[in-house]
């Protein structure tokens, strides 16, 4: 089996973890919309891998193309997606008042383990950028069951925000 | 200046995040140990962390559904795919075919779907016409009886044949313990006769039996509970290009329907919709999976 085609067959392992990143990047907007997401992030990748387009050294390339596949995608799709409902769990309700960016950011690093230099590949930014992302993510979403941080904190944050631009 | 006033909250988040070598990782440990409010934050990131990992990491461990395997090295989607539904949820009929197509596809059903009705129109009203000649001077019209109407679908037989047999006391013919010859049964006068294998959620396999079909014989497989709950998995020959119903629930009964290999198969039970739906995901992919039955 050739590298290429190895890397074909092996993409669609990491379905399983496209489809968690996928229905947390949707927030309560429905698994069918989720799983339609993943299903084409993993089709163009793949297609992109067979015309050539796309010439992933590895495994590890290949997923973040997927990653990247998805979220760019998502951004088109969730515009007019719906809510989530009473039945989903607050940090669903939390993500869904997250901007898109911002969700992503956090999901890609907090839920599917990514370094900041492979997130912020994955999101097409810099790595201070999606350090950005992620502070405001995680500000604004709060801590789970408590309320959100005060002002005060708030303050602190966005002063060291500063100092991490180089 | 020690070393503490130089810990910025980027070294926080790259704490909990793990992008701290080791060195760099024990100066922020003992700024925490300093800062009991910096402690607090990091505390609350790990906690955000574990909700979002609590929240979504049983989709990971899902079935996945047909339409994600082998999505990167599918070209393009197959024909007739293993399995064609409008019942669950990977199966939108033709859900991976490219846009265009789908489109075309759509355009086509329309089309056809119009020209049917236009059709049926005129045929309805020389049958009324027809009907009105023969009835004149009678004060009902004729009404097709009320289980001719229930029967019209294969989710309706299938609900019917589920309220009949699910209950009795002898729900099945033939019990899984002679196998071999609910199978030879099943196979010959159905022409279908693998049995899923449902285990894995719980259900097993209590027998089968042979029921009237409405061209030719249909086959029903009883699954039951560990708390005696019963599914019924009802299959009869149909055309692969029927469009299946969507899920039905109904006096406390959900049916989901599909179609594969020549048959249209339902799945009949009283469990939450999310349950009868990951019960008929696993039965389609266990089904598309068997080799083909004689046909």
């Amino acid at each position: 089996m050739g590298k290429k085609a190895e890397i074909l067959e092996r993409l669609g392992g990491i379905a399983p973890a496209l489809r968690r990143y996928s229905r947390a990047l949707c927030a309560g907007a429905g698994h069918t919309l989720s799983d339609e997401l993943v299903q084409s992030a993993l089709q163009s990748v793949g297609a992109r891998i067979r015309a050539r387009e796309l010439r992933p050294a590895d495994l590890q390339e290949a997923r973040l193309e997927a990653y990247a596949a998805l979220t760019a995608s998502a951004g088109k799709r969730l515009t007019d997606a719906s809510r989530p409902t009473p039945r989903h769990p607050p940090i669903v309700h939390g993500l869904a008042e997250l901007s898109l960016d911002d969700r992503a950011a956090l999901l890609l690093v907090s839920l599917e383990g990514m370094g900041y230099d492979a997130a912020a590949r994955v999101l097409g930014i810099r790595r201070e950028a999606l350090l950005a992302q992620l502070m405001r993510a995680r500000a604004k979403l709060g801590v789970v069951g408590l309320p959100p941080a005060d002002a005060e904190s708030g303050a602190r944050r966005a002063a060291s925000h500063l100092r991490i631009v180089k | 200046m020690p070393a503490s006033s130089i810990i910025g909250e980027a070294d926080l988040h790259a704490l909990v995040d793990g992008e701290l070598d080791a060195e760099r990782r024990r100066k922020v440990e003992d700024h925490l140990l300093a800062h009991p409010g910096d402690a607090a934050l990091v505390e609350g990131w790990r906690r955000q962390n574990a909700a979002l990992r609590a929240a979504f990491e049983p989709a990971a461990l899902e079935m996945l559904p047909l339409s994600l395997k082998d999505a990167a090295t599918r070209t393009h989607a197959p024909q007739q795919g293993p399995i064609e539904t409008g019942a669950i949820h990977w199966g939108r009929p033709g859900a991976s075919r490219p846009s265009q197509r789908l489109d075309e596809i759509r355009a086509s059903r329309r089309r056809q779907a119009a020209l049917s009705t236009v059709l049926t129109l005129l045929a309805g009203a020389a049958v009324a016409g027809l009907a009105a000649l023969v009835f004149a001077g009678r004060n009902e019209a004729p009404r097709p009886p009320v289980s001719a109407v229930l029967t019209q679908s294969y989710a309706g037989r299938a609900s019917l044949t589920y309220a009949t047999y699910a209950s009795d006391a002898r729900p099945v013919e033939i019990e899984v313990s002679r196998k071999g010859e609910l199978v030879a049964w099943l196979a010959e006068r159905v022409g279908f006769s693998r049995p899923p294998n449902l285990a894995g959620l719980g259900l097993r396999l209590i027998g089968g039996r042979v029921l009237p079909g409405v061209a030719a014989p249909a086959g029903l497989l009883i699954y039951e509970r560990a708390n005696g709950a019963r599914l019924g998995l009802y299959f009869e020959r149909a055309e692969a290009a029927g469009a299946p119903l969507a899920p039905r629930a109904a006096q406390g009964v959900t049916a989901i329907e599909w179609r594969a290999g020549g048959f249209a198969f339902v799945l009949v039970g009283p469990l939450a919709q999310e349950e009868m739906q990951a019960a008929a995901e696993s039965a389609a992919t266990a089904i598309a999976a068997a080799p083909d039955e004689k046909r």
